[in-house]
């Protein structure tokens, strides 16, 4: 038995008649579109499966749960790529540091900054938070939180570099604080973090093991 | 009413910088996308996704994309259009990562036929037949067979030359024939039915 797959036809297109619904059509074009629909069944088929469509999505997803959920996903920056040594850990998973830390400079040892933009590593382990000292080796399963002060540049790129592969941890608005989720570096050697500001500024921040 | 924090200025690539300049705006806006654009993506994740839940996930992953790029989503010369891409490549990327089986769905959908002789749901079987083609010639698929798209639209679409589309339709199909050949042996494409 042979089938057809479809496609589209004369006259005929799902995506015109779209088009039409939403108004996107010029003027001569919609003319047309509402001409040929009047005597062609296919596209009349069509038109009445875009109305179905509105009532299955009002009765799935009401807009208040619908404006919810995508608020929930606006407020996520999305990844790059799969984490690979660096483990994300939850933002809730107790690091409070956007309250009571104040920021300072980090432009000593294996902080090296240009411009006024900077970033700053924060550490959680077992004997409390701390800002990351050059040279501190990183404790096993410490959990890393990098603080931004953007002083002016709207953007930053947070990388993870290691000798075989770099990471991006975080692309997005750059904000004052830390950012939205804490990191447990499970690589081993030495490794840098890399944070780079729309405006020019950037801080490099050694991690050892 | 209900603040939505919405960011402009951004394009809605995955790999992009993403937003610059955070700006609020109420909830009118997301209404008027909600009533003009849902109904059309949610029917594209449900029937890419076959899942509910995945598609309503989708949706709302779709229109966070749109708004992060709501600048090059009303300049678009077919926002709909626009949007349903973004919408169908997020279910691409979603069925790629669950690895479809298209074998044992074909095989469903022989099942499910009434009679031998029934055919099965065209765009059921365009559906499963998505994942048994490479990834570059999935969209330009779902842009002809279910968006009903021309060849030069689908060009002017992508950016790409007519010759191109011409030959990830040839390779749709090829996928899509030795498929039905593998599962479901009692149904063919007929011959020389070239896009």
């Amino acid at each position: 038995m042979n089938i057809e797959l479809g496609g589209p036809g004369q006259g005929c297109s799902a995506m015109r008649l779209r088009r039409f619904a939403a108004g996107e059509l010029p003027a001569a074009e919609s003319a047309r579109v509402r001409e040929h629909l009047q005597g062609c069944a296919r596209c009349q088929a069509t038109m009445d499966e875009l109305r179905a469509e509105q009532n299955a999505l009002r009765a799935a997803v009401p807009f208040d749960g619908f404006a919810a959920g995508v608020a929930e996903k606006l407020a996520r920056v999305p990844a790059r790529r799969t984490w690979s040594r660096l483990v994300p850990l939850a933002a809730a998973a107790g690091i409070v540091l956007a309250a009571g830390l104040s920021l300072r400079r980090a432009d000593d040892g294996g902080f090296r900054s240009k411009g006024a933009a900077s970033a700053q590593l924060f550490v959680k382990d077992a004997r409390g938070v701390h800002a990351l000292a050059p040279g501190e080796a990183v404790a096993q399963g410490a959990q890393l939180l990098v603080s931004l002060t953007p002083a002016g540049s709207s953007t930053v790129e947070v990388t993870l570099v290691e000798p075989q592969e770099t990471t991006v941890l975080y692309r997005g608005p750059a904000r004052a604080g830390p950012l939205p989720q804490a990191f447990e570096w499970t690589g081993t050697g030495s490794a840098r973090v890399v944070v780079r500001f729309g405006g020019g500024g950037s801080t490099e921040i050694e991690l050892y093991r | 009413m209900a603040l939505l924090r919405i960011i402009e200025g951004g394009r809605a690539r995955a790999d992009d910088p993403g937003p610059r300049a955070p700006v609020r705006t109420d909830a009118g806006l997301l209404a008027e996308l909600y009533e003009k654009y849902a109904p059309a993506v949610y029917a594209r994740c449900r029937y890419l996704l076959c899942d509910d839940e995945a598609a309503k996930d989708a949706l709302q992953e779709t229109f966070a994309k749109a708004l992060r790029a709501l600048a090059e989503f009303r300049a678009a010369a077919s926002p709909t259009t626009w949007i349903l891409r973004i919408a169908t490549n997020h279910c691409l990327n979603e069925l790629r990562a669950r690895k479809a089986a298209w074998r044992e769905q074909l095989q469903a959908l022989g099942r499910e036929r009434r009679s031998e002789t029934e055919p099965p749901d065209r765009r059921e079987l365009v559906r499963v037949l998505l994942s048994a083609a490479p990834a570059e010639a999935q969209e330009v698929a779902v842009l002809y067979y279910v968006d009903e798209l021309t060849q030069a639209e689908i060009g002017q679409e992508l950016g790409r030359s007519l010759p191109t589309v011409r030959k990830r339709l040839r390779e749709f199909l090829a996928c899509a024939r030795e498929a039905l050949a593998q599962a479901l042996p009692g149904i063919a494409l007929p011959e020389g039915d070239e896009p």
